[in-house]
């Protein structure tokens, strides 16, 4: 009769749901004078298992200024869409397109909105300023944003942003840090994810890399472990 | 806050090529309250044994006396030093007499093999599962910032000098992300004729 | 009701599908662009509470908000005016989200805020105040007073009483009656003071701050003195660090004074300690 009990208050113990899920995916971003990179890997998990290796986290929001945008997949795809509707209804209203600080601004109060009930994703916003120089705006789940030249967020952002310190901020070296080359920021973003994945499950498959550019947008891959 | 990040505090260890490096930050805390900037996490146990001893710190304390007690009495029993290797099992053995009440500390021993000299680098859980790795160990609050610099910056056969950088500069770059360690660093340089102890100028806030 | 028992489902909620369809839809998910102190109200009631109960995912892996937080700032109103000194951290968890972060906050040509607490929820009010005081400056051709000004800002956080915010904050101006300092917490608080220091290091900063606080201090044994307090606590308190900046108000409205590595504040003092003791 005792055992009996016990199974069955067992049985009693309720499956809580929860609205939040945790996509894992690691974002880096590194502005330099006339540059901007930002990439994001393609592993979209949840747990232990993957729901599919080739899910690019960056948004084109326009022809300067990318948002990669990860953790609860959900809430990112609704925030975006809702990015996208804001960002054309600026369009029609100021027949011009929106620039990289008034769209940072304008993310900042979007995901405070929902301060009560927060969006679980993080962001990071890359662009021009308004003196054409490359930036990176990040945030954390309610809306408050930090400017920057580099940044990395997500599930291994802990393990990238001390490397970039490191390579790109130069902090423990006397010397002062010089403007970063387009080619030494990509090789630094590659290395740092290269390594990321080694230790990261919820990061990994491949890098999706976007290069800004006065002239454009510029996409490149990159393979990583699919382990 | 979990009771291994109470104190805070990191530890690092790194093969080089026919040495190794061990490293710490020399902070003790109570969660955010600094109270000492000169606590050792890292203890010589021979002329080329060192162990650090990451997590709460009065086990720290506590499992360094004890290793050194059993240490002793084995080195008269038996009219030998201890090896690392032999040493690391006495730890992992040590640790799990405890299994239902640990100690919170995550062990890294590092050494040269008494023969030969060949590096050795292990690190173990606070139940003490060990592991034996090619390259790097870290332990301690800022584990996941330390993964990230050494895997980006360690590489094989690194001379005594680069190794010391490297680690150096893993251990600073991580613990500058960290609010639970630094305040302060040292490095232990351990090649088969001198040990080098340095300590490096680190930020204070 | 018996189902609505066994779903847990109360009074309070409403379940609205989200569309987003036309333009009013949008306008709905984004109604703190035309008015400010609006947030969407979350499908449960007290959210202070019941949010924290959606601590894990579908799998089981944590769900933690990791909000920028902790801080130590400090002001105090002197015989020169307001002098206010903050660090520069934003800690997430026990992660180092940011070294170099403002937290001092220009409202105008004549009002400071600082923040500490929720990152997020210090910088939204703040920005909202300052439409508030902008507004009252063209309604009634004069600047707003700083006792005014941080009544609207207690009145929105009285608002938002007990949903999980997080803000300690002090407003410091220069207005008719003079200097003027307050200081505003999440609760509703307001109260107008001397000296304050708000944040995880504020005790170690109220240390040095009482120990040489004087009306008739100089502007710079005032600048000196708010310096070194919170470099004491950027030194004690692992939540504080980074960057010192200093702040001062007077009649012709604030000034920036200095903007410091705490890191070179220490090997100075240092320094000046060593060779103090040699000689």
């Amino acid at each position: 009769m005792a055992l009996v009990l016990k199974n069955s208050s067992a049985a009693l113990n309720q499956h809580s749901f929860s609205p939040y899920a945790d996509n894992g995916g690691s974002i880096v971003a590194v502005a330099g004078d006339d540059y901007v990179v930002i990439a994001s890997d393609s592993r979209l998990s949840t747990g232990y298992s993957i729901y599919t290796r080739d899910q690019s986290k960056l948004f084109k929001l326009s022809n300067d200024s990318v948002l990669g945008c990860c953790g609860c997949w959900c809430d990112v795809l609704s925030l975006t869409k809702l990015l996208e509707a804001r960002m054309q209804m600026y369009l029609h209203e100021h027949q011009k397109v929106m620039s990289t600080p008034a769209i940072s601004q304008m993310l900042s109060t979007m995901l405070y909105y929902k301060r009560l009930f927060p969006y679980y994703i993080l962001n990071i916003l890359a662009g021009f300023d308004n003196d054409g120089k490359g930036v990176v705006y990040s945030y954390d789940p309610i809306g408050n944003l930090e400017k920057s030249k580099f940044k990395a967020g997500g599930s291994s952002g802990a393990l990238l942003q001390p490397v970039l310190d490191n390579q790109l901020g130069l902090s423990n070296i006397k010397e002062k840090p010089e403007a970063i080359t387009l080619e030494k920021a990509l090789n630094v973003v590659k290395d740092a994810f290269i390594s990321a994945t080694e230790r990261d499950i919820y990061t990994g498959d491949s890098i999706i890399i976007n290069i800004i550019t006065r002239e454009g947008i510029r996409e490149e891959k990159l393979e990583l472990r699919k382990d | 806050m979990s009771i291994l990040s109470y104190n805070g505090g990191a530890v690092v260890a790194m093969k080089g090529k026919n040495c190794v490096a061990i490293a710490s930050d020399k902070k003790f805390g109570i969660q955010l309250q600094l109270i000492s900037k000169e606590f050792p996490k890292i203890f010589e146990m021979g002329p080329h044994l060192y162990v650090g001893l990451p997590g709460l710190a009065t086990d720290t304390q506590t499992v360094h006396a004890r290793l050194k007690f059993r240490q002793n009495l084995f080195e008269l029993k038996e009219g030998t030093r201890m090896s690392p290797k032999v040493f690391s099992s006495m730890v992992s053995n040590m640790l799990y007499e405890k299994r239902f009440g640990p100690y919170f500390v995550e062990p890294i021993v590092v050494g040269l093999e008494p023969d030969t000299y060949e590096p050795f680098i292990c690190n173990m859980d606070l139940i003490g599962n060990v592991c034996f790795p090619e390259d790097f160990v870290v332990g301690g609050t800022c584990e996941d910032q330390l993964f990230g610099t050494c895997e980006t910056m360690w590489e094989p056969d690194l001379s005594p000098d680069d190794l010391f950088e490297t680690i150096s500069q893993a251990l600073m770059s991580a613990f500058n992300r960290d609010a639970g360690s630094g305040w302060g660093a040292v490095v232990y340089i351990i090649e088969k004729d001198k040990v080098t102890t340095r300590h490096l100028k680190t930020r204070m806030d | 009701m018996a189902l609505a028992d066994v779903c847990k489902i109360g009074p309070n909620f409403q379940f609205r599908p989200f569309k987003n369809e036309t333009v009013e839809d949008v306008c709905e998910q984004t109604a703190n662009f035309t008015n400010g102190f609006q947030l969407a109200l979350p499908p449960f009631a007290d959210p202070a509470r019941n949010l924290a109960r959606f601590n894990k995912d579908e799998s089981g892996k944590p769900i933690q908000f990791k909000f920028d937080h902790g801080t130590t700032t400090l002001a105090f109103r002197y015989q020169g005016g307001v002098l206010l000194a903050v660090d520069s951290r934003a800690t997430g968890g026990s992660f180092i989200g940011s070294q170099n972060m403002k937290k001092i906050i220009e409202i105008n040509d004549f009002l400071l805020g600082t923040l500490a607490g929720g990152a997020a929820d210090c910088v939204y009010w703040d920005r909202v105040l300052t439409k508030q005081c902008r507004m009252y400056e063209l309604r009634n051709r004069e600047r707003i007073s700083v006792a005014a000004a941080s009544k609207l800002l207690a009145n929105m956080f009285y608002n938002y009483k007990g949903m999980g915010l997080s803000m300690g904050m002090m407003l410091a101006g220069w207005d008719k009656r003079g200097p003027g300092l307050y200081y505003i917490s999440d609760d509703g608080t307001r109260t107008p003071g001397k000296v304050f220091s708000v944040g995880s290091g504020s005790v170690y900063a109220f240390g040095v701050l009482d120990s040489g606080y004087r009306w008739d201090l100089t502007d710079e044994e005032a600048y000196q003195l708010g310096r070194r307090a919170i470099y004491h606590a950027t030194h004690r308190d692992a939540a504080s660090g980074g960057i010192i900046r200093v702040y001062q108000i007077t009649k012709e409205g604030w000034t920036h004074i200095a903007d410091e590595d705490c890191n070179d504040v220490h090997y100075k003092l240092e320094e000046a300690k060593a060779a103090s003791t040699s000689s």
